[in-house]
C-alpha cells in the first residue's frame, strides 16, 4: 500500500461527519429546552415569593400620597382609593388569574411586565432596560476579567505547585477568597477612593458631566467604573485561581501527564495539550456557576458604589414593595445569568469531545 | 555483547520528611539486546519504581538515591541514564527509550484525537507532519489497528484498542528498548495473547529490546526470553524463562512457580504470609520470615545476586558454599 492510499483511507467518512454534526445539534437543542424551562420556572418562583412578603403595596403607595398632600383621609376614601390602584394594576382578581395574566402579558405583549407601582405610569420594562447596561457592563466585564485571569494564574500556580512562590500565591488567594465582597469595595472605598483618592468611589462618573461621546466623558465613565470592578475581579479572580490550581494538580497526577512526559515532548506542549486543556473543561463549568452565584454580590457593588443598575433598581423597589419592578429585576438578571451559563454550556462541547455523546 | 541496559547498583525510594524509604534497593541487571526480559513479582515488591526509574519519570515523592544505568545505542553512543538531564532525556525518549505505561487505559489524553497524541512527539523529534502521519499509520498496521482510528478520540475505543494505540506510539520511532509496565493486566485473556502475540513480532521486526514488568508469571512464560524475579526491592533470582520455571533456586521463585495451577487434581501450593512493605523490609535476607528454608545466617546476612550456573544468578544463602556449610 502506498503512502497515498492509505492517507485517503484514514479520512473520516461522510457519513461519520454527518453523524457528529447531529450530536452536536442535538446537544444543542436539549440545552436550548433546558433554558426555557428554567426561564419559565424562575418567573414563577419570582411571581409567587414577592406576594408573600409582608407589607402591602398599595398601603405603602398610599402613605406616601398621604404624605405628599399632607392631609388624611377617612376610611372610605382610603379605600375607594386602593381599590382603584388595585383595579389599576390588576390586582383585582385572584392570585392563580393574575399568575396566567402575566405569564401572557409577559410572551404573547412582547414582553409586557407591567407598569411600575411607583413610577407609574412607567413601564417596569423600561426601567430595567434603562439600567441593564450598567450591571452587565460591570458584572459581566470584571467575571470575565477575573475569569481569565484567575485561570492563567491557576494553571500557573499548579503547574509550579512545589515552588515558594507558588505556596505564597495560594495562602493570599485563600484570603481574598474568604472576605466578603462587601469589604473589599469598602476598603477600596475607603482607601483608594477617600484616604489615598486615587480615583474616584462613588457614582457611575463625574456629577457635572452629561452622558455623550466625548473623551472627557468616556474617560469619567472608565476611571469610576475601575474600583466597583476590581472589588467583583478581586474576590471571584481569587476563586478561579484556587479552583484552576486544584485542577491542575489533579490533572498533573493523571497518567496521561506521566505518558506525555514519557513521549519526550516539551514542558510547553505538556502544559498546553495535556494539562491546561483538561484542567479548562471543569473550569469552564465553573465559570458558569460562579456567573450565578456571584450576581447578588454585584447588586451590593452597585449600591456601595451608588450606580444606577439593576441592584440599585430592586433595593429601591423593594422599600416600596414594587412587585412588578422587582419581578422584572428578577427576570432579567436570571436571563443574563441563563444566556450566559447556556453559552458556556455550548461551547463545553468544543472542548471535551466526551460530552457530545453522553450529555 | 555488551548489555544493551547496564543497571548498577540502583536504589529509589520516597523521600520523607527526613528520610528516604527505600523501595528499590541495590538492583543490578543486564538487559541484553534483542530480549524480551520479564519482571515478576509481587505487588509492591518495586517492579514499576525499577521501570519509572529506569525511563527517569520517577516524580517527588519518588527519588533516584544512586546507581548508574548505561544505555549502549548500536552507533557506539552511549549515556548514563541517570545523569541526563531533563532536555537530553527528551532527546532520548521515543527514539531510543519508550514506555508503555501501567494503567494504559487512562495514558491517553481525552481531549486529543489519537493522530495528535501519536505525532506530536515525533514531529517534536524532527519528522515533518506528512513523515509523522505515515509513521503513526505504519505503527497501528503493527499492532493490527486501521489508520482510521487516528481519527478517533480515546474514549471511542475499546480497552484493547487503546493499549494497542499506546503500544503503537511507544514503537513509531523504533526505539532501542521499551519498558512495558503491567502491559495486559486490565485485559481479557483473549485481548491479552493476541497483544503479547504482537508485542513479540514488534520484537522480530523492528530488533527492539523490550522490559516487561508483570505480577503474571504466565505472562512470561508465554513471551519472555529471561526472568528477574523481584521480592521487597532485590532482585531474588534472573535466568532463562526455562532455566527458572524448570528448576527454580531461590526459595522464593520455587514459591512462585509452585503456585502456578499446573495438572488438574494437584493441590497449589501457595506462600504463607505477605510481602513486606518499604516501611518495614526484613534484615538479613528480605525473604527470610516467610522462607520455609530459613536458618540463623539469612536472619544476619543480606545475600548477594552470585551466578549459580550458566546464566543464572540468584540471592541466597542456600547456594552460598561456605555459608550454607555453617549452617
Amino acid at each position: 500500500m502506498t503512502a497515498n492510499s492509505s492517507s485517503r483511507a484514514a479520512e473520516p467518512s461522510e457519513d461519520q461527519q454527518q453523524a457528529g454534526r447531529r450530536e452536536v445539534f442535538q446537544y444543542a437543542l436539549r440545552r436550548f429546552g433546558v433554558y426555557l424551562f428554567t426561564l419559565w420556572a424562575a418567573i414563577t418562583v419570582a411571581f409567587f415569593i414577592f406576594r408573600l412578603v409582608p407589607g402591602d403595596p398599595m398601603n405603602i403607595l398610599l402613605g406616601n400620597l398621604t404624605r405628599a398632600e399632607g392631609r388624611q383621609r377617612d376610611a372610605e376614601a382610603a379605600e375607594a382609593i386602593i381599590a382603584h390602584y388595585r383595579q389599576i394594576f390588576g390586582m383585582d382578581e385572584p392570585l392563580p388569574l393574575q399568575y396566567v395574566n402575566y405569564l401572557r402579558k409577559a410572551v404573547l405583549g412582547g414582553l409586557d411586565l407591567g407598569p411600575s407601582f411607583v413610577e407609574y405610569p412607567a413601564q417596569t420594562k423600561d426601567l430595567v432596560f434603562r439600567r441593564m447596561p450598567w450591571t452587565i457592563g460591570i458584572f459581566t466585564t470584571s467575571v470575565l476579567l477575573a475569569w481569565i485571569v484567575g485561570t492563567g494564574l491557576g494553571a500557573l500556580i499548579g503547574w509550579l505547585q512545589r515552588s515558594r512562590l507558588s505556596k505564597l500565591a495560594v495562602v493570599i488567594s485563600t484570603l481574598l477568597q474568604i472576605t466578603p465582597v462587601y469589604l473589599v469595595a469598602l476598603g477600596l472605598i475607603i482607601y483608594v477612593g477617600y484616604t489615598w483618592r486615587i480615583l474616584p468611589a462613588g457614582g457611575p462618573y463625574a456629577r457635572h458631566l452629561q452622558p455623550e461621546w466625548t473623551w472627557e466623558f468616556i474617560s469619567s465613565l472608565l476611571t469610576h467604573a475601575v474600583l466597583p470592578m476590581l472589588s467583583n475581579m478581586i474576590v471571584i479572580g481569587a476563586g478561579f485561581t484556587l479552583g484552576m490550581r486544584a485542577l491542575m494538580i489533579s490533572v498533573l497526577g493523571e497518567d496521561y501527564l506521566t505518558f506525555a512526559r514519557a513521549k519526550g515532548l516539551s514542558p510547553f506542549t505538556i502544559l498546553k495539550d495535556y494539562a491546561f486543556r483538561n484542567a479548562l473543561i471543569p473550569q469552564v463549568t465553573a465559570l458558569a456557576i460562579i456567573v450565578g452565584a456571584t450576581l447578588n454580590g454585584t447588586f451590593i457593588i452597585e449600591v456601595l458604589f451608588q450606580l444606577p443598575g439593576l441592584g440599585t433598581l430592586f433595593v429601591q423597589a423593594m422599600g416600596l414593595r414594587d412587585f412588578n419592578t422587582m419581578q422584572a429585576v428578577v427576570l432579567f438578571s436570571i436571563f443574563a445569568v441563563l444566556t450566559l451559563t447556556l453559552v458556556v454550556d455550548l461551547a463545553l462541547p468544543l472542548l471535551d469531545p466526551r460530552i457530545r455523546r453522553t450529555a | 555483547m555488551p548489555a544493551l541496559l547496564e543497571i548498577r547498583g540502583l536504589s529509589a525510594g520516597l523521600q520523607g520528611r527526613r528520610s528516604v524509604t527505600q523501595v528499590v534497593s541495590n538492583v543490578d541487571l543486564d538487559v541484553r539486546s534483542g530480549e524480551i526480559l520479564g519482571v515478576v513479582g509481587e505487588s509492591g515488591c518495586g517492579k514499576s519504581t525499577l521501570a519509572t526509574a529506569i525511563m527517569r519519570l520517577l516524580v517527588p515523592p519518588q527519588v533516584l538515591q544512586s546507581g548508574s544505568m548505561t544505555l549502549r545505542l548500536n552507533k557506539g553512543s552511549s549515556y548514563d541514564l541517570v545523569k541526563l538531564s531533563e532536555s537530553e532525556l527528551r532527546e532520548l525518549r521515543w527514539r531510543h527509550l519508550s514506555y508503555i505505561p501501567q494503567g494504559s487505559m487512562n495514558s491517553l489524553n481525552p481531549v486529543l484525537r489519537v493522530e495528535r497524541q501519536m505525532t506530536d512527539t515525533l514531529i517534536q523529534h524532527g519528522l515533518s507532519d506528512k513523515e509523522a502521519r505515515s509513521r503513526a499509520i505504519a505503527a497501528l498496521e503493527l499492532v493490527n489497528l486501521e489508520p482510521k482510528i487516528l481519527y478517533s478520540y480515546p474514549h471511542e475505543l475499546s480497552g484493547g484498542m487503546r493499549q494497542r494505540v499506546i503500544i503503537a506510539a511507544a514503537v513509531s520511532m523504533r526505539p532501542a528498548l521499551i519498558v512495558a509496565d503491567e502491559l495486559t493486566t486490565a485485559l481479557d485473556v483473549v485481548t491479552q495473547r493476541q497483544i503479547l502475540q504482537e508485542l513479540i513480532g514488534i520484537r522480530d521486526e523492528l530488533g527492539a529490546t523490550i522490559i516487561l514488568i508483570t505480577h503474571d508469571m504466565g505472562v512470561v512464560a508465554q513471551i519472555a526470553d529471561r526472568v528477574a524475579v523481584m521480592y521487597a526491592g532485590k532482585i531474588a533470582e534472573l535466568g532463562t524463562v526455562n532455566g527458572i520455571f524448570e528448576t527454580p533456586l531461590h526459595p522464593y521463585s520455587q514459591g512462585l512457580i509452585g503456585s502456578i495451577p499446573r495438572e488438574s487434581g494437584q493441590r497449589v501450593e501457595g506462600l504463607l504470609g505477605e510481602a513486606p512493605s518499604p516501611w518495614n523490609y526484613p534484615t538479613g535476607c528480605r525473604f527470610h520470615p516467610r522462607c520455609p528454608k530459613v536458618f540463623a545466617h539469612c536472619r544476619a546476612q543480606t545475600p548477594a545476586l552470585q551466578v549459580q550456573a550458566s546464566d543464572r544468578w540468584a540471592a541466597c544463602h542456600l547456594y552460598d558454599a561456605e555459608v550454607a556449610a555453617d549452617a
